[in-house]
């Protein structure tokens, strides 16, 4: 429990890195954080129950889009901002990193396996995206902030 | 409508377009944003196609008839500017803002700050500190991490500016993750402490990883927009290309220098 809550607020902070490097306005940093760490909580969460990383990075991405659709309602600006800095954990930067190293090693086998497994979480993570983004906008409009509130 | 003030329509919209495209906003949100501006000041007939890296626009019109095309090659990523301009468009469409000033405030989200060089070093320097916990290290992983990915956005910064291209540029920043990543470890090591080189590695070369392209292609191929999403995605293939052949050419050369075990 206690390196789950850890891991949740590494990913908080990694996102927030993420935020900083992409010039994201400094109001949205919070919400940035929010959306990753709620991706990577639903992959370690999926994980303890079923170990494939593919099927995590999914469930996962389709997570944080709704997240990021969510903020981008109510923070009222673009989604990408919540989901280009939140997706950040789930690229499978360590899949890359391991197919390489295998690749030098000569370990092809061990290579195409680490490459196949990147591939999978590379579609994994556009099928999520292209899924939520597909979601009516109407879903999300519910949770627009009162306009009366804005234009007084 | 006379012509200067649909000319001065055509080329707000461009420019919003070309703000947007540049600094990281999807094919469709540009294009979207470019037709919304335009239909808000009165000129229906306007028209656009919008490429990853291009902007073709024009307004049709038997007397005020214009049109403008733009190369618009990837700079920085600024997602201040897309969050300013997503803004600005929306006061445009309740109707409020005339064309000059809404030029004005183009132009001062144009020129929003980047973040400071300082912070940036420190932002990187965190994030791949982080990532490397995120893949399983621990403490003595965060902090050579810390280190490899601070170094790297420090040689980015000073001696890598753009001039030698993405590949060779991508080559070289993963190269120096992972030689100051087994600087770093073998230092830990010389005091007494155990980092793992792997995690350290990974959590160094995320800032890296275009995991920024290759959302938005996924978004663009979702869209509709193959071809945006296809030159997007050709773009994050050769830049985790790179990534992987700057990590594995350290390796081999460790590997000849100690004799074939790596």
């Amino acid at each position: 429990m206690a390196h789950f809550l850890i891991q949740c607020a590494v990913s908080f902070v990694a996102t927030v890195a993420f935020a900083i490097l992409f010039h994201v306005p400094r109001a949205q940093y919070v919400w940035c954080g929010i959306t990753g760490m709620a991706g990577w909580a639903c992959y370690l969460l999926y994980l303890a129950v079923s170990p494939s990383a593919p099927m995590a990075s999914l469930l996962a991405t389709a997570v944080l889009t709704v997240f990021s659709r969510a903020f981008a309602v109510r923070r009222r600006c673009p989604s990408t901002i919540f989901l280009i800095c939140g997706i950040f954990p789930l690229v499978p930067g360590a899949g890359i990193y391991y197919t390489a190293y295998s690749f030098i090693l000569g370990e092809t086998a061990e290579c195409v396996a680490n490459g196949i497994e990147t591939f999978k979480i590379a579609v994994a993570i556009a099928l999520g995206i292209v899924v939520v983004m597909a979601l009516p906008n109407g879903l999300f409009r519910l949770l627009e902030p009162r306009r009366s509130s804005r234009n007084p | 409508m006379n012509s200067e003030y649909s000319r001065a329509v055509l080329e707000l919209a461009v420019n919003i377009g070309e703000t947007l495209l540049e600094n990281g906003g999807e094919i469709s949100r540009v294009q979207e944003t470019m037709e919304r501006v335009a239909k808000s000041y009165g000129c229906d007939q306007f028209h656009a196609y919008v490429l990853t890296n291009g902007i073709f626009a024009s307004m049709d019109g038997r007397e005020d008839g214009d049109g403008a095309v733009r190369h618009v090659p990837t700079t920085r990523v600024h997602l201040g500017r897309v969050a300013g301009v997503n803004e600005l468009s929306r006061d445009i469409a309740s109707g409020n803002v005339p064309p000059e000033e809404a030029a004005a405030r183009l132009a001062a989200i144009r020129k929003l700050p980047y973040t400071s060089p300082a912070a940036s070093v420190a932002a990187c320097a965190v994030g791949a500190g982080c990532f490397a916990v995120l893949f399983g290290g621990s403490v003595p992983e965060f902090a050579v991490a810390f280190f490899a990915g601070g170094v790297m956005q420090i040689c980015a910064q000073k001696f890598l500016t753009g001039s030698m291209g993405k590949i060779i540029t991508n080559i070289l920043l993963a190269a120096i993750v992972v030689l100051f990543g087994a600087l770093g470890t073998a230092a830990a090591a010389a005091l007494g402490v155990a980092a793992n080189l792997d995690q350290v590695i990974i959590g160094g070369i995320i800032p890296l990883v275009p995991g920024m392209v290759l959302t938005t292609s996924f978004r663009d191929f979702a869209n509709g927009d193959y071809l945006s999403g296809t030159i997007r995605i050709m773009d994050a293939l050769l830049v985790a290309g790179s990534i992987a052949v700057g990590v594995g050419a350290v390796f081999a050369v460790r590997a000849a220098l100690t004799g074939g075990v790596l």
